[in-house]
């Protein structure tokens, strides 16, 4: 049985909180290689993974609040890995899908979605959610 | 100078040289001649690589031998020219020797010489497919586990977090050397009316303005603009993070 041949389970699913900083993106690169490897993704699969990881997750600790943490889920499932990362910010200006990293992200991933919810009322502001799924060509 | 010009007159005696019987005195002469004329590119891709540390000298030996192996492997059947299929041959034995030589991070030996069967399966099952191998192609090829291929890539990026990823875009000079090798580049323009980005796109060095370009206005894959550039996936997969790296700094001080 080959890896895309499984169905996504709960147990396959990954959480990592860190803070919203810079200093964190090679963590998270790191698990989205480790993640796409062994899902079997070809190279190029891999590398555009790697990187649509670190451009999500780049925007969003531009928008994040000072301090915040950074939240990232990883569902790999059959065929696919989903990227799910979502942070607190002061502003509800999100996404710029005008910007360069956004375009970025468009021909990196698959699917590109993003959004902006109020946070609760402590400590207030919004909650600005990114995804992106990549998935295994052929 | 146009070096990928300047030798196009010698097409047509690789195809020759295929057509010799093995152990003939032309077959040596076709071979003997067609490495004699493509010299000058050894030693400039010696001379280019030669700021590393490592003698000239011997990167020239090894520029040589790298040209060689690409005369004997090189299929003119195959449709590439030889330029493009001898300029990464030659680069791969340099920078194989500059590695061998000047090894920065203790990795164990096996691990080292898994990187290099990995890295030569990659290029080979990348001709023949035609895109990017996976993992599992990988293994299957080489004979090994998943597991193997896995631990190899990881040492891989280890090894190349070294300044080799600086090679050929800080030298001043590389862009005549992407200039020869470029095929067609797309218009630039099309990132004009991103008003913020375009100068900090030009402010980059010429490889990676065209590999940022070919990526993701000309949505070409790695493996793609790997070809054309003739350097390995991996080393455009990491031009790109850098260059990516270096726009998103620009943006934000701008």
């Amino acid at each position: 049985m080959t890896t895309s041949e499984e169905s996504a389970r709960v147990e396959d699913e990954i959480e990592i909180r860190v803070g919203a900083d810079p200093a964190q993106l090679p963590v998270l690169r790191a698990v989205a290689n480790v993640l796409a490897m062994r899902r079997d993704f070809d190279l190029d699969a891999i590398s555009d993974m790697k990187m649509g990881v670190d451009e999500a997750c780049s925007m969003l600790i531009l928008k994040a609040a000072k301090g915040s943490v950074l939240t990232c889920q990883f569902f790999p499932g059959k065929g696919e890995v989903r990227m799910v990362a979502t942070a607190l910010s002061d502003s509800d200006d999100w996404p710029d899908a005008g910007s360069f990293g956004w375009h970025v992200l468009s021909t990196l991933a698959d699917e590109v979605d993003a959004s902006v919810s109020p946070a609760a009322a402590d400590p207030g502001g919004f909650l600005l959610r990114i995804e992106l799924v990549k998935r295994v060509k052929g | 100078m146009n070096a990928r010009g300047g030798y196009d007159h010698l097409a047509p005696l690789f195809v020759e040289l295929a057509g010799l019987p093995e152990d003939s005195d032309e077959r040596r002469e076709t071979r003997a001649r067609l490495v004699t004329e493509h010299m000058p590119v050894a030693e400039h891709i010696a001379r280019r690589f030669a700021h590393q540390g490592a003698p000239l000298d011997d990167l020239s030996q090894v520029a040589k031998i790298g040209l060689i192996n690409a005369v004997d492997r090189f299929d003119p059947q195959h449709g590439a020219d030889f330029m493009s299929f001898a300029v990464p041959t030659i680069m791969g034995e340099v920078r194989r020797h500059i590695r061998d030589t000047s090894w920065a991070v203790h990795v164990p030996r096996r691990l080292k010489e898994m990187r290099l069967a990995i890295g030569g399966a990659i290029t080979e099952l990348s001709q023949r497919l035609g895109r990017a191998p996976t993992p599992s192609q990988i293994a299957e090829h080489l004979k090994i586990s998943r597991e193997e291929v896995f631990e190899g890539l990881e040492a891989t990026n280890a090894h190349h977090s070294l300044s080799l990823d600086y090679l050929l875009t800080d030298d001043p000079d590389s862009a005549s050397l992407a200039d020869t090798l470029g095929g067609d580049d797309p218009e630039l323009s099309v990132v004009d009316a991103r008003e913020a980005l375009y100068p900090l796109i030009k402010r980059l060095p010429e490889r990676q303005q065209k590999i940022i370009t070919l990526r993701f206005f000309g949505n070409l894959t790695q493996t793609q603009i790997a070809d054309q550039l003739g350097i390995s996936q991996m080393h455009v997969s990491r031009l790109l993070a850098k260059s990516l790296d270096q726009l998103r700094a620009g943006l934000v001080d701008s």
